[in-house]
């Protein structure tokens, strides 16, 4: 696809600050769901009318872009959201003008779809049997169909609008490891229960999804053409699972993830919600200077700068109450603190985890801005 | 300490269920028993504090206490009540996520309280019904996950105000995106960092 100056000159920059070779900070738009309210268009509209939505959701960028400068994409548009998250977590997700009122978030609506014994049929018939067998339960599956058609026919003139916009969206796709997509079925609760009861039973299952999952990815990310993408980490953060849980089923799927990205020339994000002070040290394990670590406030970054030093590159991490209940000066506060405490290079400014919906315009402004304008 | 709560601390949840069954057999005061397993909760709650077990680890250690409690409770049903103190808890209007709830639920038990769960995308009136079915209670749990409800959390505190409950209920609140400006938006009174800290901040609600 043709690119521009503007394009490449922020790609470049990216990956600059990548190698912690940038003079400034970088800036990232990553909110999904933030643009409907401000652009008048009911949640079930904004996920449904995907030409519509599409157009609102690169207004609002640009919106923000004129007062303050977006560098990066974090997130895609959410078109048909449900079918992204239902096939990438196995389960059922609740969407606006559907299963919930016409101008609510789609939540997922988390229930167990398989039982301990799937683990099994996941080892005996491989992931895609499994994921055949369980999809059904979670979506209809000409949802599934509508989905791909819509991709295929919207996504390329998507792409082109971010490239001729001047905005390279650096995380394309978002993966989840076996460990997330296992936990989504099984719900999390019983999930955690059987990494107590059954861990090996757990791991031979995620050893038999994980190639699956790697080959699938990787094979998405060359058709795109595309910079990078996430890495999930969602339920397995520190904060929420023991040491051994993530050592064991974690951990090294997570690194086996971005290990194939990077061998195949796409820069891994790792998206980290929640807490995950306790491990942070085993990002040195990934090469120097070639990942980046997207937190949503809950890990300490300060701390993590000290300990990763200049070998991991961070992105966030402006919490989400901020952006939505607190006042311009606090978000810009916020930012300035940010920065001081992680320092310029390696560091791009975004909101932790996604923007929320109800995020402010001014809020979003003066995040982007306090980032471009501080030091 | 007893050999249950020690066992509950490990998460060692077959070995605690025989060891329960066996000290019942044994004609142990069932009481006695129970309130080993609260100790071993306790125990959980503060290596949690202390940053030695996870939320897998308080998830583990409610499924094994829920299991115990239901082989104990028959015993002791007729012995009177013998909680700390009644909440209503709840997920706001507009939020259908139940885990973190479902975790509160399960600390708060623990942790000796009484605890009215009005489930999940629970209307105002919901929560302010149970207040008045239940006049003991004297906290009102609110669960968050979504930075879209907050207006619910605050539309649920008005309710209690308009009901006239305001003065006698203190409200906590708690999720993935609450923290103190929450509070401040909502005029709850306080909030929980986690399902442990829900616990502590209960008590303090309740002045115990």
């Amino acid at each position: 696809m043709m690119t521009n100056t503007v394009y490449d000159e922020k790609v470049k920059k990216y990956k600059s600050i990548v190698k912690f070779e940038n003079t400034s900070v970088g800036t990232a738009y990553g909110g999904p769901a933030t643009p409907a309210h401000h652009k008048g268009i009911l949640m079930k509209d904004y996920i449904t009318d995907t030409k519509r939505g599409f157009q609102a959701y690169i207004e609002y960028i640009n919106e923000i872009n004129e007062i303050a400068p977006i560098d990066f994409l974090n997130t895609p548009y959410p078109g048909m959201m449900n079918v992204i998250l239902t096939t990438m977590w196995l389960s059922k997700v609740k969407i606006p003008g559907r299963e919930l009122p016409d101008d609510a978030l789609w939540q997922i609506d988390e229930k167990a779809v398989i039982d301990r014994d799937d683990y099994d049929f996941v080892i005996q018939n491989g992931y895609e049997a499994f994921r055949a067998k369980v999809l059904p339960k979670v979506i209809d599956m000409a949802e599934v169909e509508k989905f791909f058609k819509y991709i295929g026919e919207e996504g390329p003139s998507q792409s082109k609008a971010f490239i001729d916009n001047g905005f390279p969206l650096v995380s394309e796709i978002a993966t989840a490891p076996p460990f997330e997509i296992l936990s989504g079925a099984r719900s999390m609760p019983k999930f955690f229960m059987d990494c107590y009861k059954v861990m090996d039973k757990i791991k031979e299952a995620q050893d038999v999804i994980q190639p699956t999952v790697v080959a699938n990815a990787i094979g998405m990310l060359k058709n795109a053409n595309a910079i990078g993408a996430w890495v999930g980490g969602w339920r397995g953060a520190s904060g929420l699972v023991s040491p051994k849980i993530w050592d064991t089923l974690v951990w090294p799927y997570m690194k086996g993830m971005a290990d194939a990205m990077l061998e195949n020339g796409f820069i891994p994000v790792f998206h980290l919600d929640q807490n995950w002070d306790r491990d942070i040290e085993r990002f040195l394990e990934m090469p120097a200077k070639s990942c980046v670590l997207n937190t949503d406030g809950m890990t300490d970054l300060k701390r993590a700068r000290k300990l990763l030093g200049d070998h991991v590159a961070f992105m966030g991490d402006v919490p989400a109450p901020l952006l939505s209940t607190a006042s311009a000066d606090k978000v810009s506060d916020y930012v300035k603190q940010l920065i001081d405490n992680v320092g310029i290079k390696g560091t791009i400014i975004t909101s932790g985890c996604d923007a929320p919906a109800n995020a402010k315009f001014e809020n979003m402004v003066a995040m982007i801005k306090t980032a471009a304008d501080y030091k | 300490m007893s050999i249950i709560a020690q066992l509950i601390a490990d998460l060692e949840d077959e070995k605690v269920v025989v060891e329960v069954e066996k000290q019942l057999e044994a004609g142990t005061d069932p009481q006695e028993i129970f309130a080993a397993c609260q100790d071993g909760m306790n125990l959980v709650g503060k290596k949690f504090q202390d940053g030695e077990y996870f939320v897998s680890d308080l998830m583990m250690s409610g499924a094994i206490f829920k299991e115990v409690s239901e082989i104990i409770k028959p015993y002791i049903m007729s012995s009177g009540d013998s909680t700390i103190g009644k909440i209503v808890l709840g997920t706001v209007e507009g939020d259908i996520h139940d885990i973190g709830k479902d975790l509160v639920f399960a600390m708060l038990s623990a942790g000796n309280f009484e605890v009215i769960d009005v489930g999940v995308d629970a209307k105002p009136e919901l929560f302010v019904n149970a207040l008045k079915e239940n006049p003991d209670a004297t906290v009102l749990a609110l669960s968050c996950l979504l930075t879209t409800c907050y207006d619910a959390v605050k539309e649920t505190v008005d309710a209690v105000i308009d009901a006239g409950l305001r003065d006698k209920v203190k409200i906590m609140i708690g999720g993935g995106p609450v923290d103190q400006s929450v509070v401040d938006y909502t005029k709850a009174d306080k909030f929980g960092k986690d399902a442990q800290d829900a616990v502590t901040v209960a008590k303090e609600l309740m002045g115990l």
